[in-house]
């Protein structure tokens, strides 16, 4: 896959290179982080249904929160953080 | 900005032949759809910008040509319908009043906010999603759907961990294996729940299969493509727990005997950071059911699905379906469907007469009837044995990932309230149900198990009731200034 030249993303304060207009949980699991979510009772979740069903992505985009990071594309600068109990 | 004639939710196979339809024959048509670009699941298309490998032909390309040219078609992107209003009386004083009199109320949330669309008609082809499927350690992260996997793979160009595991009981994951046996991944093992002798077609089979040659081309396809990379594809095979900490590592798969149970002694440890899950589609028919359109209980079809007539239209005025929300029955069938609702539309809302639209419908009806006599035989050997898929849930197993309520809470729950016994009794007590999918991951294992507690039958345990927003809007969105959004 050809993709555009990479921009940098702030992930829970960490400077994170991504692809403009990939989806959010593409790029947060390229760069390493395999669960981006957590549970009111503290429990890890990931990616599951990777379509915009389930609401185990859902972080934080710029101080909004529960976006659905599958659904969200990868912008310059955004601000995401991950693990925001919901 | 003129009120469209049609609202078209979802923009998948379904819908883009819809689409392209209506806007053919002169009706004025918003898609609304929540991907970037149309195409669905089934036919996703990497995000602007990326380019594919050369040689990769993306499926569906005639049909995403043919509705994006068509005249008189509006995409709505990036937008989530969240409710169908105006159907029954009363129920819609969102925004203070009832709809002009024969339109109803589409609302929708997107990059805009919320955006009211008044149409004539309603044509619901929101598809399908993973039938989820409760088992210990479903919830750790490297545990996805098949459908997820394979959108980061063929539409991202991502692989989403280093060593695969596939499990259930469908052939999409075949396929799925074979791209990622293709995109260089590691594929440990794919276990599908059938045995191998409940596969092989009868007679009626074969005939039906001379109608789907290219649907059996890529499943023998893809089990060259695995042949050939070593990878062991095991039928009677089932995952029975996931486990690591705090990420996935292993997973437990287990022989099936003749009854649909997991044999005990025959337990394996299988390492591997990503179990892709495939057990089949559930149709997406919370809209339609919100709307007031009625359903029935067809378990090799998916589920509940939604009732309708020869023309595609459902128990509510002006509100048609067409795809998976009829059965789950695959891209090729949806598209089918997706021209001929589109036809009854056009037929009602008077742009076409009855004779036309009976005419241009034959040969539709006939590639539809040819298509539903493969589908058949496929559904009926790889609809999920519900029973023993529920058997595999323990006490300590996580049933709704939202609310975190798990098997034990809701088997304490029926003990306490012997009278219990439906979807929505026991949301109320457990709260499974009430996060923020509002029902989609846990419904199905959740009505098994009440019915394997109760003895009760899918009509009486029932579904939860869908209600609008069918899914999450930002309060702030709905409640800007004191004014009512403003009608697109």
């Amino acid at each position: 896959m050809d993709r555009p030249e990479p921009v940098t993303i702030e992930v829970d304060g960490r400077t994170v290179p991504a692809h403009p207009g990939e989806s959010l949980a593409t790029a947060l699991l390229a760069a390493g982080e395999r669960a981006v979510g957590t549970t009111r009772g503290g429990a890890r979740r990931a990616p599951y249904c990777n379509m915009g069903i389930c609401f185990e992505c859902v972080v934080t985009v710029d101080d909004v929160p529960c976006q659905r990071s599958c659904l969200i594309r990868v912008r310059a600068d955004m601000r995401v953080r991950t693990a925001v109990p919901r | 900005m003129s009120a469209p004639d049609v609202v078209v939710v979802g923009a998948g196979p379904a819908g883009l032949a819809a689409a392209a339809t209506l806007g053919r024959h002169g009706a004025a048509v918003t898609v609304v759809d929540e991907q970037e670009q149309p195409g669905g699941q089934i036919y996703r298309q990497p995000p602007a910008g990326f380019t594919p490998p050369a040689g990769s032909s993306p499926a569906g390309r005639a049909l995403l040509a043919e509705a994006t040219a068509a005249p008189g078609v509006r995409w709505l992107a990036d937008t989530t319908v969240w409710g169908v209003l105006g159907t029954r009386a009363g129920l819609d004083g969102y925004a203070g009043d009832q709809p002009p009199p024969g339109r109803y109320r589409v609302a929708t949330h997107g990059p805009v906010g919320v955006r009211l669309l008044e149409p004539r008609a309603v044509l619901l082809t929101a598809g399908a999603y993973d039938l989820p499927v409760p088992f210990p350690g479903w919830t750790l992260p490297g545990v996805l759907t098949a459908g997820g996997v394979q959108t980061f793979v063929k539409a991202q160009g991502l692989l989403p961990g280093g060593r695969f595991v596939l499990a259930g009981g469908h052939p999409l994951l075949l396929v799925v294996a074979a791209q990622l046996v293709r995109a260089g991944a590691r594929v440990v093992e794919v276990a599908l729940i059938q045995r191998r002798r409940d596969l092989l077609p009868g007679p009626a089979g074969l005939a039906a299969a001379a109608g789907a040659g290219g649907k059996i081309a890529e499943g023998v396809d893809a089990l060259r493509v695995l042949r050939r990379a070593g990878v062991p594809v095991r039928f009677g095979t089932v995952v029975r727990r996931a486990a690591g900490d705090p990420d996935l590592t292993t997973v437990t798969l287990a022989e099936v005997g003749p009854t649909g149970l997991p044999v005990s002694g025959t337990d394996r440890d299988v390492p591997c950071d990503v179990l892709a899950l495939g057990y089949g589609f559930v149709p997406s028919v919370e809209l339609a059911r919100q709307a007031g359109c009625a359903v029935t209980w067809d378990s090799p079809a998916g589920g509940w699905v939604v009732r309708h007539d020869e023309w595609l239209r459902t128990s509510v005025p002006q509100i048609a379906v067409a795809g998976e929300l009829t059965g789950v029955a695959g891209a090729e069938q949806a598209e089918v469907e997706g021209r001929l609702a589109a036809l009854g539309v056009l037929r009602d809302l008077g742009l076409l007469d009855e004779h036309r639209a009976v005419t241009l419908a034959r040969p539709v009806r006939r590639e539809l009837r040819r298509r539903r006599r493969f589908v058949t035989q496929v559904l009926d050997r790889f609809a999920p044995d519900r029973a023993a898929l529920g058997s595999l849930v323990t006490d300590d197993t996580v049933l709704c990932r939202c609310e975190e309520v798990r098997a034990g809470d809701v088997r304490r729950a029926l003990r306490a309230n012997p009278h219990l016994g439906t979807a929505n009794a026991v949301k109320l007590v457990t709260r499974a149900g009430m996060g923020l999918c509002q029902g989609r991951s846990c419904q199905p294992g959740l009505c098994q198990l009440i019915s394997t507690l109760t003895g009760r039958g899918p009509e009486q345990v029932g579904a939860f009731t869908a209600q609008a927003p069918v899914k999450p809007v930002p309060l702030r969105a709905l409640a800007v200034g004191d004014e009512p959004p403003a009608a697109d």
